[in-house]
């Protein structure tokens, strides 16, 4: 009976149930729930320290849950070791074991289940083959560059065969150009094996361009979860819309009055907002929704203090009218001096209202 | 840049450069060779006066031979009481079972400091370091009396007991180090790998601070080999001598002279093992001093 009424928890790769956890008297995460599908690339965002990695641990049973439910593929593992929970964990530092060479290392935990040989002989070369090891299986992990040693540690992972992926910031000890690279790397990962996979990141980058489904965290509470196209087009609130997108989001403050709001004296025509007709707002636009206003067209004024030449686009900035800062980004001709007022405005369907307390007002 | 600055540079700077470190590299090695023959001239003596003939053998001076080559203090020194392969026994039980036992207690020890939160941890480890200051003649007298009362005097066993005691602070400490120098995520990775316990221990940790165990287990054998006050105090059985306390044994001779040639020749013979030791481990007690020094 609780197999058939509870249906979420058969499908979903991955749910965590009113989880809490505290260190201490210090709450960490606050009423945690969430729901992944199998086979999802679910990233967790938001900024150092908001409690993804503690998530990720409980998650992979290296730290116990203080209130609150896991369940890994319809089985609840809130009490079970972490080395029987169907998971993997790829660590930030790579966690290689240094004494052992790259095969023992990637097949060390078929050797504690005592599997028999071939089987771990097979299995580890066939994880090497997919992550073009095969040539490195002898090597100390001390012998091996960055990039290589992440890969190990991956392959690590591939080998448990889990069923949920688990990585922790795993590029940010890389350097730019790697990372990018390994970025490809993980995401056809995905595709060929199919696994859940849960990736950890600050860098909402990494998050836009690997996850299937973003889970936005702040201060250990989620506050948004959604495809990259919801977080960006429709975020629910004033973190979620300033964290997400690069160059980030403007804010400013505005009046709103009926259908029209007010910018700095300037008035010109709002966001269709059902819920509040009247009041201070936070006026969220991205910066490649402003654009020069037309001769005659409500505009309001924007100084540029410096441009950014970037071969496909001009990224300007400067203030608007009351001292708000304020970026656009524009297409490659527009040039400006430092110290020129432009007339600015944006599109009404392209403006994000929020009330005081930063929620989104729709 | 012109021709000529270029021409000016190269003809004045490689003589005055080059003078300079051949200049330096005579005074290092100088030196160098002064240290060495300060450290190397003691053990040369005692090398060499081990070899003198007997009728020398009594006079402190001089420390090497000057009229001839024997083996004849040797022979005194394996004709006192039992052989000398006896007393080295005795001495290599002492000094492996306190390497052992204190290996034995300092890893769990280490690993507990390291990884485990309980109450008064930092109270307690401080506790336990401070008891390297005290010095350890001065608790000899109670020490010898507790080891009475269980009956452990006279016997090797009490004797591996107290420098076990005596070497644990600093021992618990080194692995306390080499333990907080490997990685918390390298122990979470095994436990994911699903690694649990002991094996945690041997199979991953212990590999990991190797070169801590082999600093903390060399240190015990080559005190426990050197050692001489507890020893000469707890052990009164001729039979249970170690080789320090055998030293000031054979050093009294006929008449009342000291017979130094017996004394120099077992010196000689105690030197040999813990070169040998130290020449097979130098490597990992090196790094196993240094580790987390430059990780
Ligand atoms: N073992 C711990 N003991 C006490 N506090 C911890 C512990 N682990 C993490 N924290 C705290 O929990 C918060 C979240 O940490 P973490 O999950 O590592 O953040 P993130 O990975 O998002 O940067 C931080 O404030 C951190 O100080
Ligand atoms: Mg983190």
């Amino acid at each position: 009976m609780n197999r058939i009424g509870d249906n979420a928890t058969v499908t979903a790769g991955l749910s965590l149930k009113r989880v809490h956890k505290s260190f201490g008297s210090i709450e960490v995460l606050k009423d945690i729930n969430l729901n992944i599908k199998g086979g999802e690339f679910v990233v967790f965002v938001g900024p150092s320290g908001c409690g993804k990695s503690t998530l990720l641990r409980l998650i992979a049973g290296l730290e116990e849950v203080t209130a609150g439910e896991i369940i890994i593929s319809g089985r609840d593992v809130t009490d079970t070791d972490p080395s029987r929970r169907g998971i993997a964990m790829v660590f930030q530092s790579y966690a290689l074991y240094p004494h052992m060479s790259v095969a023992e290392n990637m097949g060390f935990s078929l050797k504690v289940a005592r599997r028999p040989k071939d089987e771990l002989r097979r299995k580890v070369e066939k994880a090497a083959g997919t992550l073009r090891l095969t040539d490195y299986l002898d090597r100390r992990p001390g012998q091996l560059s960055g990039g290589q040693r992440q890969r190990v540690a991956i392959g690590r992972a591939i080998v448990r065969d889990p069923d949920v992926f688990l990585f922790d910031e795993p590029l940010s000890n890389l350097d730019a150009e790697l990372r990018v690279e390994m970025r490809i790397e993980i995401a056809r990962l995905h595709r060929e094996l199919g696994n859940t996979m849960v990736y950890v990141t600050h860098d909402q980058t990494e998050a836009m361009t690997l996850a299937d489904k973003i889970v936005v965290l702040r201060a250990g509470r989620i506050e948004q979860v959604g495809t990259r196209e919801e977080l960006y087009d429709d975020p629910d609130n004033i973190f979620v819309a300033g964290f997400i997108g690069s160059p980030k989001m403007n804010f400013f403050s505005a009046r709103l009055d009926g259908g029209e709001i007010e910018i700095g004296g300037h008035r010109l025509p709002g966001p269709a907002v059902k819920t509040l007709s009247k009041g201070e707002i936070t006026l969220g636009v991205r910066p490649e929704h402003l654009r020069l206003a037309e001769k005659g067209e409500p505009f309001f004024p924007f100084r540029v203090k410096f441009a950014e030449f970037l071969g496909g686009a001009t990224y300007l900035y400067g203030d608007v009218g009351d001292g708000a800062l304020c970026t656009i980004a524009s297409d490659r001709k527009t040039q400006a001096k430092a110290g020129t007022e432009l007339r600015v405005m944006a599109d009404p369907k392209f403006m994000t209202a929020f009330d005081d307390k930063g929620v989104r007002v729709r | 840049m012109t021709a000529t600055t270029i021409v000016g540079q190269d003809a004045a700077a490689p003589p005055r450069g080059g003078g300079r470190i051949k200049y330096h590299r005579w005074i290092f090695h100088i030196a160098a060779a002064l240290v060495a023959i300060l450290f190397l001239a003691p053990i040369f003596w005692v090398v060499a006066a081990g070899f003198r003939l007997p009728s020398e053998a009594l006079q402190p001076l001089p420390p090497w031979p000057t009229e001839g080559f024997s083996f004849d203090s040797y022979v005194r020194l394996e004709n006192y009481g039992q052989s000398i392969l006896h007393y080295t026994m005795n001495s290599a039980i002492v000094s492996v079972g306190t390497a052992l036992l204190t290996i034995g207690v300092a890893v769990p020890a280490g690993y507990s400091f390291s990884r485990y939160h309980f109450p008064l941890k930092g109270l307690v480890f401080v506790l336990i370091l401070s008891t390297i200051m005290i010095p350890f003649q001065s608790i000899l007298t109670p020490l010898f009396l507790l080891l009475a009362k269980m009956g452990l005097q006279n016997t090797l066993l009490g004797l591996i007991l107290i420098y076990t005691t005596l070497q644990l602070p600093f021992s618990v400490f080194m692995m306390r180090n080499a333990f907080d120098a490997v990685p918390k995520e390298i122990e979470e990775a095994a436990r994911i790998d699903g690694v649990k316990g002991i094996r945690m221990l041997v199979q991953v940790m212990g590999r990991l601070v190797l070169p801590g165990i082999v600093t903390v287990g060399l240190f015990a054998f080559l005190n426990a080999w050197n050692e001489f006050l507890a020893a000469l105090v707890l052990l009164t059985d001729q039979d249970k001598f170690t080789l320090p306390v055998l030293m000031t044994a054979v050093r009294y001779g006929r008449y009342g002279s000291v017979d130094w040639g017996a004394v120099q020749a077992g010196v000689t013979i105690m030197m040999i093992p813990c070169l040998i030791l130290f020449l097979i481990l130098q490597r990992s007690y090196i790094r196993g001093l240094t580790a987390g020094a430059v990780k």
